[in-house]
């Protein structure tokens, strides 16, 4: 079966046993190019969910936003949804218990809202014929991505080069969304290296460049990048980790005077020292930008070198809480100024 | 343009730092005039937003100083600033200034001395590092 129909099974078999009250996913808008956010708790419209190769906003945010104690749902998700809703559980902002999350093997999304709907991995025959993924058309955070499946969902699904699906179940829970769907889960073992290569490969590059140059170079670099900001907020409104709902960035909130915007650089800096230690490098932020501002990379960046220094990853292990709001067994050992 | 003189700004804790400031001062230590100080009741106080909006506003360095470990005053304040002090450090280097900007130290009440010592030696320590690259305005 294809991966569309499998998780379209799945959802309408959850609504129908009532193991859930609604399912968020995408779906077509007006158009083939038009993709939009949905949430379905009639299973007739189970069928309207799609695979989409470009992802409008992130289903982490609004399942933190639309979930609840009273309300259970299920989320279809990308391993970058997957690692948002995590780092949001560990900020009291959803309960993974009442989320039951959907994964799909992904391979990256469009930078771009694309005409044909579907993603596909390295190479899928598509009517007979051999296609290559074409790396062009891919958002630039999605090269840099190491997930390529959603080992952190409670169900994650497989693409197969001839486009059918193989699913598994990642936890208890995912196993009893796949008895109600009638679906017998299949091996979880794939060999993820080459992507996990390739992606730590292209990371080296693009954070390579900025860390080759000269600090000042470096310091003009990013200048320059900042004052392409026209202070949308767009970054800021688009990020799933981004969950505070009075902002620092908000006028009267100490850092911004009344009928004001936040100053040049500030304004990255200030979303940087609050989420740079979780970010997911889901690049909502960018593709939000209308500014082209490399903001992805730089959070990621950011996030990469302070995993280094914290030893954490973001989005994995919902117990292991942001290195910024927690102390260690580790820390309390140690007597000097720095953490080396 | 006149000889450079590095202006400092100290965020100070209240039940260490600030004290051993104030013992500097009553001991009459000498050490050099250009840290501006301001107290806060711990270090852990001193978010990393704040130190960047004044290093963004063309100051030249960023003392923080909190208890030793062990003695915060709020029992494990100091342990979070240190994450906090880790992670600047961090950022400035991505940013592109130089990380030395920023020193946490230790200084209890009793170290009239350390916090004269301190304060001297970042001092020179900015000195040699220059102005801000981001001051604006004529020196």
């Amino acid at each position: 079966m294809k991966c569309a129909e499998v998780i379209q099974d799945i959802a309408a078999a959850i609504l129908r046993e009532k193991l859930v009250d609604g399912v968020l996913a995408f779906a077509q808008g007006v158009d083939m190019s038009d993709i939009v956010p949905i949430l379905i708790t009639d299973e007739q419209d189970a069928r309207k969910i799609l695979i989409a190769s470009y992802q409008p906003c992130s289903l982490a945010k609004l399942a933190s936003e639309y979930g609840g104690e009273s309300k259970k749902l299920a989320v279809i998700v990308r391993p970058c949804d997957a690692r948002a809703m995590v780092e949001l559980a560990k900020r009291k902002q959803l309960d993974l218990q009442n989320i039951y999350s959907i994964g799909i093997e992904c391979y990256g999304v469009a930078r771009e809202p694309q005409g044909e709907i579907y993603i596909f991995p390295e190479e899928m025959l598509v009517d007979g014929e051999v296609k290559h993924l074409n790396k062009e058309i891919l958002s630039p955070s999605c090269l840099r991505c190491e997930y390529p499946i959603p080992t952190m969902a409670d169900v994650s699904c497989r693409i197969e080069k001839d486009g059918n699906c193989l699913v598994a179940a990642n936890t208890e829970r995912g196993e009893s969304v796949l008895s109600a769907a009638k679906i017998t889960a299949q091996e979880k073992v794939k060999d993820i290296s080459p992507i996990k290569e390739r992606a730590l490969k292209r990371q080296e590059k693009e954070f390579g460049e900025i860390k080759g140059m000269e600090p000042r170079e470096r310091l003009n670099y990013w200048l320059r990048q900042f004052d392409k900001c026209i202070k949308c907020y767009g970054c800021r409104n688009s990020c799933p980790i981004c969950y505070c709902e009075d902002c620092y960035l908000e006028p009267e909130r100490l850092l911004v005077q009344k009928e004001e915007y936040p100053p040049e650089m500030l304004f990255h800096i200030t979303r940087l020292i609050h989420i740079g230690d979780s970010c997911v490098n889901c690049g909502q932020c960018e593709t939000a930008c209308p500014m082209n501002i490399p903001v992805s990379k730089l959070f990621h960046m950011m996030s990469k070198e302070l995993g280094v220094l914290f030893k954490y990853e973001a989005g994995l292990d919902v117990d292991s809480l942001p290195p910024m709001s927690t102390i260690t067994e580790e820390d309390l050992a140690k007597g000097g100024v720095g953490l080396g | 343009m006149g000889k450079f003189e590095p202006r400092i700004l100290g965020f100070l804790c209240n039940w260490c730092t600030y004290a051993g400031a104030d013992l500097a001062g009553v001991s009459r230590f000498q050490y050099s005039p250009n840290i501006r100080v301001i107290r806060v009741m711990c270090s852990a106080r001193v978010d990393p937003v704040y130190v960047m909006k004044a290093i963004l506003a063309g100051i030249d360095g960023v003392l923080i100083g909190g208890c030793h470990p062990g003695d915060c005053h709020y029992i494990d304040g100091n342990y979070y600033t240190r994450r906090k002090a880790a992670m600047l450090k961090k950022l400035l280097e991505i940013l592109g200034i130089e990380p030395e900007r920023v020193r946490l130290e230790w200084v209890s009440a009793s170290e009239g001395t350390r916090f004269a010592e301190t304060v001297k030696d970042f001092t020179e320590t900015i000195r040699t590092l220059g102005p801000n690259p981001l001051k604006k305005g004529k020196e």
